[in-house]
């Protein structure tokens, strides 16, 4: 009897030595991080190789925590990533749905330019965008950190095409249960979309809580800093020969969450980055 | 329950039109089966009368009120459908109560018509399930509870057997005609396939392109087919259809030559008759060996209980006849076949039914 075993065949061992390197050159780095957060700043003066010898030190940690800003901050990337999440979620679910359900004049020209604005960068809109927030005088609050990323056409896209995914007789059972337009849409669909609404927060809040250009622009007081603008500012020691191990302990501290994030959502992340909601 | 009216419906899709100017009457606790090939408009029309499609034209009455100008929820129907559209997210429960809270029903009364369709359907240990945890046969009896516990005015059924598989298509229908038996409610059955239509209608509608072809209960639809079109239709194996060559007068009633020579009288008048080109219709249990029509045969297929044959005629034309299961024939045998007259059809030119 033949048994059928999976990745017996060439091409699999292959396959598995070639990601095995890329996971090990990928993790690399990350371990380096690691291992000098636990290293003295003094020994990484001399040098930086090594990081499996003694000796350690947890004073770098300690450092953090006795900083007053670094929590500040934490909570500001905090406050900026779920404010952004939340409300990016509430828009692209509604601009979705209405995408996916509704008739309306110029739907299809409208979405076109949803689509178009994936492809406008960033650094396109930034001085516009700079210019506008000035001129309100929002510079350097939440609203200026939170508002522009809450448009995100690819949320849009995502959620348009998961709605479409929905089967509709689902929603005609439904306006055959004499619900409204609202109820549908909040009670059958908004349920029937969790995956994707988990995979478009998760992918929101890792973009807000790692992004550093927007509020580099808007948010020049130290106290309105996030965790990834605050931590760039203490590196003022241009030559980094001093004070490594404190800044590798800073990024490891400010990936901590991202961290236990992803151990929570480990599923769905592994789903948006494959480009689709898992169902 | 009540009685379903359709006045001149119409329906059209840009420019095409599917229905066009459609009138029928349902009588009250009737059980009719639309029945008719795919994208003859039979869910279109079935759709219209749930709401979910919009009107091009007519109108809709349920029980003497008209309907088509209310919302699908205000119409009093309730609607099962092909892919039994279950809210996935909900137990089942929380599906047959969730259009009972929309109309404000208290709690109680809730939970006492959910039992009591529970019961009847026989899927009380279900209630707590979601609809991902049951197999195809009981997610159609929760689609069919979630309808029953409205109490609508008419049942709307959407193709809701295509699904399921020979097994249980057939003990569902059989549950579905037991139903309709217990709560004589109206219901309304849209379907391709003629089995179901035959063993569960009080009455056919036959469809095609977006018209009626004939109503009527399923034995007058079998055999008095008003168009060949029915008589293609409805029926396993379809009719036999062979072109008429000439017609005599015998009795005054017509005989017709086949293009082989062979005749067939009919009982049909032959006053009755047009002039035009006549196409003979017959079914194969009414085509029997030992007459006087020579053919043959040229597949057998077994059925088990009863045996198919195609057989060619001297002309090249083939016709299909019944036999007895265990019957003793063979490809390229030569057979000699009779043709019961006084079964045959005759149609014209414009493919409707010649009668006397």
């Amino acid at each position: 009897m033949q048994t059928y075993r999976r990745g017996s065949s060439f091409t699999d061992r292959a396959l598995f030595i070639a990601v095995a390197l890329l996971a090990i050159i990928w993790i690399a780095p990350i371990i380096w991080v690691v291992g000098l957060s636990f290293k003295p700043n003094e020994v990484l003066m001399r040098t930086t190789g090594g990081i499996a010898a003694p000796p350690f030190t947890l004073k770098n940690y300690t450092d953090i925590l006795a900083s007053s800003s670094v929590f500040g901050w934490m909570l500001n990337s905090a406050i900026v990533a779920i404010g952004q999440t939340v409300l990016t979620l509430v828009i692209a679910s509604l601009a979705g749905y209405g995408f996916a359900r509704t008739n309306f004049l110029g739907r299809n020209a409208l979405f076109v330019i949803v689509l178009a604005a994936l492809a406008v960068p960033e650094q396109a809109i930034i001085v516009p965008l700079h210019t506008m927030f000035a001129m309100f005088d929002l510079h350097n609050t939440y609203v200026a950190l939170i508002v522009p990323r809450v448009a995100f056409p690819f949320g849009v896209l995502l959620m348009t095409q998961y709605f479409r995914a929905i089967s509709p007789e689902i929603e005609e059972a439904a306006l055959l249960d004499r619900a409204s337009r609202f109820k549908i849409f909040w009670r059958i669909v908004l349920p029937l979309s969790v995956p994707a609404q988990v995979t478009l927060g998760i992918y929101t809040f890792l973009h807000a809580w790692n992004d550093y250009f927007w509020p580099l622009v808007s948010a020049t007081r130290p106290e309105m800093y996030t965790l990834t603008i605050g931590l760039a500012s203490m590196q003022t020691n241009f030559a980094q020969t001093e004070g490594i191990g404190f800044l590798m302990a800073q990024a490891v501290f400010a990936g901590l969450p991202v961290l236990i994030l992803y151990l929570f959502f480990q599923r769905y992340i592994v789903s948006a980055v494959a480009g689709g909601g898992s169902k | 329950m009540a009685e379903v009216s359709l006045r001149q419906l119409s329906k059209r899709f840009g420019p095409t039109q599917v229905i066009g100017d459609l009138s029928l009457d349902i009588p009250s606790g009737e059980f009719a089966v639309f029945l008719g090939p795919s994208g003859c408009g039979k869910s279109t029309l079935l759709r219209m009368i749930a709401g979910l499609e919009p009107l091009s034209g007519g109108e809709i009455h349920l029980g003497g009120a008209r309907i088509d100008i209310l919302p699908p929820g205000d119409r009093g129907v309730a609607m099962v459908f092909q892919q039994y559209a279950l809210y996935p997210h909900m137990t089942v429960r929380q599906n047959m109560a969730f259009g009972l809270r929309n109309i404000g029903t208290p709690t109680d009364e809730i939970s006492r018509k959910i039992a009591d369709a529970a019961e009847m359907l026989e899927i009380t240990p279900l209630l707590e399930r979601k609809p991902a945890q049951l197999s195809g046969g009981q997610r159609q009896r929760v689609a069919i509870g979630r309808a029953i516990v409205k109490q609508p005015r008419a049942f709307l059924f959407d193709e809701p057997l295509s699904n399921l598989d020979a097994t249980l298509r057939s003990r569902t229908r059989i549950e579905l005609a037991r139903l309709h038996q217990r709560i004589r409610s109206t219901m309304i059955f849209v379907t391709h396939d003629q089995v179901e239509a035959m063993t569960m209608a009080t009455r056919i509608v036959v469809m095609n392109r977006g018209q009626i072809e004939q109503v009527g209960t399923p034995m007058d639809v079998y055999r008095r087919p008003q168009t060949r079109f029915v008589a293609g239709f409805v029926g396993t194996p379809a009719m036999n259809f062979l072109t008429v060559a000439a017609v005599s007068d015998e009795a005054g009633f017509a005989r017709v030559s086949l293009p082989d020579g062979s005749t067939v009288t009919t009982v049909i008048p032959t006053k009755a008759l047009p002039s035009a080109a006549l196409t003979l219709g017959v079914r194969a249990e009414n085509i029997q060996p030992g007459g006087g029509i020579p053919a043959r045969v040229d597949v057998i297929e077994r059925l088990g209980e009863r045996t198919l044959i195609y057989a060619n005629l001297r002309d090249g034309s083939t016709i299909v006849y019944d036999e007895t299961g265990d019957v003793q024939v063979s490809i390229g045998e030569n057979v000699q076949l009779a043709i019961d007259g006084s079964n045959a059809h005759l149609f014209g030119a414009d493919g409707r039914a010649i009668r006397g």
